[in-house]
């Protein structure tokens, strides 16, 4: 993972330095709480429902188990002894009081952390693939970029008071586990027929009340300019994105007024600061800088490529061999697997690990995975170089911390927000619904027959847990005071499994919160009778045979809204 | 950075009964709303030291060919959050080598001033119940940025390239 060099160090100390003068400020009442709160909130605070939100900022998924054994620290000595991975691949704490939020700031930047543009109307903490630099399918390893794109983006003084937050994603292989065509900007990693390496950007994506699908605005960028065309884009946004309506203030809503004019914006500005700017040449990357960058991201010291086992040879049936099947990824060195931990069990909300886990990880990260983990855009946890012959050692040690759940891809692998139950946004709770759904699905055999599902719940329009893009979404919104969820299927993250993205479609009015176990079920129920084999997955079948059969069924387990 | 004392301030409007003067008289050191230096411009003195203040959806590049002219140009904080005049700042000093004052109004805050400081501004007037002993801390924090910027054109890695050489 990136080695932060003196300077790095330096700003991020200097950076938690600033937010405690701000904060003595604020507490002082010389610093108004209506002014602090653009400043805590790009610095990962919030106030929520019970106490003040902090937001950790961990760049494109990438931790140490150093850094994991600090997280769980803060945890147990400012929290209530857990965390929320979220779909960003960052780090939520809860219940930490904002006068001690100055402390914490100095224990992340203890161990090369921070909060930094974590929330707040400017360029986000930059999300990547989960398997970046060792997935199979990996054309280009983004980390490198990623890396340079985040301190570009840090505290860039031009862009830190945006019409709207702008969220940045990049991939770089086949497989889009990234969704970036759902990012203000979406980046994809590739090669030209000379094999150069370039950037197909994409911009104007986003979920909220206006899902939208990124429009590709260049095919091939060569990656030495990407700092460039970033700024054309960012600073065309800062001048004219909307202000008079936060709900039209995101780029997506500027790029669908004006379209070709946005892109011939961009595309002026862009030569405009490489022909007129004295020194807008100084942001083109230089081989040097991106060799300094890369020399982070190496293959891990005693780590090669060995003969490659047969992972499955003398498996018999039981928990071994679906944790296998399930958990255990392919890698682009033979002999070697990615892994994931899964966060997602009775019991626990999605995405939710305790001290003792987020410790348990950093040991078996040590010890299975040169210490290095990662978090994914599905809330779980991954130890990305395992090797084959520690696979039993590895799920024997998984299992005993509550990790190895083998449920990756199914329908209890579900992605959901923190909802109602912490979130001052939210309309309704997606706790509860996520630990209903869990329960019910409890059965392997069934979740499997199920199959590759992609359940998403948002507590709120603004979309924390992605519900436009699951194959299922369910929407938590609110009507007279009360909780009700609107469910819709077909939506897609732009992966090759799920399809083009798209948003999913709504299947008639909201549903009571005691219903929507029952119409959950109602719809899987409805793909099994309706699939044309065992093996057509859950999207493909809604994409065959449409909405309409799923909508009679879901709306046929209507009980206290049956009448409505 | 320069702290404008507005008591103190050598450039004034040119405001009459009924709000600015229409077409003001060529005077040094007035501070003329938009309208009113393009009803003057044709006539205005040659070196009669003269401000323009602009608002914050203005394009910038409108105004390229008559930067050599202007001694001062305003950019107004409508609100703190709204970023524009970042980009205007940027845009005048680094794109049209703009060498006079520019100059932050409006709602201008103490923790604003490393953003003014980088795009470009060189002087605030800060809202009255800022604190300037504040606002000169908040420029202190950090050692050097990762971004190229006004001040500092190169970013980062090209300023640590050419330390490193020999």
């Amino acid at each position: 993972m990136y080695a932060y060099t003196d300077f790095d160090r330096q700003f991020v100390r200097a950076r938690a330095a600033q937010f405690r003068d701000q904060l003595e400020r604020n507490l002082a009442g010389t610093l108004t709480d209506d002014e602090f709160r653009p400043l805590r909130l790009q610095n990962g605070w919030y106030v929520q429902r019970h106490a003040p939100m902090l937001r950790v900022a961990v760049p494109y998924g990438v931790l140490s188990s150093r850094q994991m054994r600090q997280l769980a620290r803060i945890a147990r000595e400012f929290d209530r002894g857990y965390g929320h991975f979220t779909t960003r691949q960052n780090l939520q704490y809860n219940w930490i009081p904002l006068p001690q939020a100055a402390d914490v700031m100095d224990l992340l930047a203890d161990v090369d952390m921070h909060g930094i543009q974590t929330s707040g109307n400017c360029i986000r903490n930059i999300t990547s693939d989960v398997t970046a630099g060792v997935a199979p399918d990996e054309v280009v390893d983004p980390r490198p970029y990623a890396e340079v794109l985040r301190q570009w983006s840090t505290l860039h003084p031009e862009f830190a008071f945006l019409p709207r937050k702008f969220k940045i994603a990049i991939s770089g292989a086949r497989e889009d586990r990234a969704a970036i065509a759902w990012h203000d900007i979406g980046l994809q990693l590739l090669k030209n027929g000379a094999g150069e390496v370039g950037f197909k950007v994409l911009v104007g994506g986003g979920m909220g009340r206006t899902p939208i699908i990124g429009t590709v605005i260049t095919e091939f960028l060569p990656w030495q300019q990407i700092l460039v065309y970033i700024e054309a884009i960012v600073r065309v946004y800062n001048r004219y994105g909307r202000r008079d309506n936060m709900y039209k203030a995101r780029i997506k809503i500027l790029v669908k007024a004006e379209g070709q004019a946005f892109v011939d914006a961009v595309n002026e500005e862009f030569a405009k600061i490489l022909n007129d700017d004295p020194a807008g040449h100084e942001h083109l990357i230089p081989q040097a800088e991106l060799d300094r960058v890369a020399a982070s991201f190496t293959v891990p010291a005693g780590v090669a490529a060995t003969t490659a086992s047969n992972i499955f040879a003398g498996v018999g049936e039981g928990a071994y061999k679906l944790w296998l099947e399930r958990n255990v990824h392919g890698h682009r060195l033979s002999g070697y697997r990615s892994v994931t931990l899964s966060l997602k069990r009775v019991g626990l909300a999605p995405g939710d690990a305790t001290d003792a886990q987020m410790d348990a990880a950093a040991q078996l990260s040590d010890q299975f995975s040169h210490g290095e983990l990662r978090v994914s855009h599905d809330q779980n946890l991954l130890l990305p170089w395992v090797r084959e012959s520690d696979l039993p050692a590895l799920f024997e040690a998984a299992r005993s911390n509550g990790f190895a759940t083998p449920n990756i891809g199914l329908l209890t692998d579900m992605i959901a927000c923190p909802g109602g139950d912490f979130c001052a946004l939210a309309n309704a709770r997606s706790i509860p619904i996520a630990a209903e759904i869990t329960e019910r699905f409890q059965d392997l055999d069934e979740l499997y027959d199920i199959g590759d599902i992609d359940l998403h719940i948002s507590g709120c329009i603004n979309s924390c847990g992605h519900h436009h893009s699951g194959h299922i979404g369910i929407l938590g919104v609110d009507k007279d005071g009360k909780e009700w969820y609107q469910v819709s299927l077909g939506g897609s993250d732009g992966s090759v499994l799920s399809g083009q993205a798209v948003p999913g479609k709504v299947i008639g009015p909201s549903f009571a919160a005691d219903e929507v176990g029952d119409v959950i079920e109602s719809v899987v129920r409805t793909y099994r009778e309706q699939r044309s084999s065992a093996s057509e997955r859950f999207i493909d079948t809604v994409r065959r045979v449409g909405i309409d059969a799923f909508k009679t069924a879901a709306h046929a387990v209507r009980s206290s809204t049956a009448q409505a | 950075m320069k702290f404008i004392d507005l008591h103190h301030d050598q450039w004034h409007q040119v405001l009459g009964e009924d709000g600015p003067v229409v077409h003001p008289d060529a005077h040094a050191q007035q501070l003329l709303s938009l309208e009113q230096w393009h009803a003057v411009r044709d006539s205005w003195p040659e070196g009669l030291a003269v401000g323009v203040q602009l608002s914050n959806d203005f394009d910038v590049e409108a105004l390229a060919d008559d930067l050599p002219r202007l001694s001062l140009i305003t950019l107004n904080f409508p609100k703190w959050v709204d970023g524009r005049a970042y980009t205007q700042a940027r845009l005048l000093r680094v794109r049209y080598r703009f060498t006079g004052e520019i100059r932050a109004v409006g709602e201008v805050l103490v923790d604003m001033l490393p953003l003014l400081a980088r795009t470009g501004f060189d002087a605030v007037q800060l809202r009255a119940d800022q604190s300037v002993e504040a606002a000169k801390r908040a420029l202190r924090f950090f050692p050097g940025h990762y971004q190229g910027d006004a001040s500092e054109p190169r970013p980062h890695f090209a300023q640590a390239a050419s330390k490193a050489q020999p």
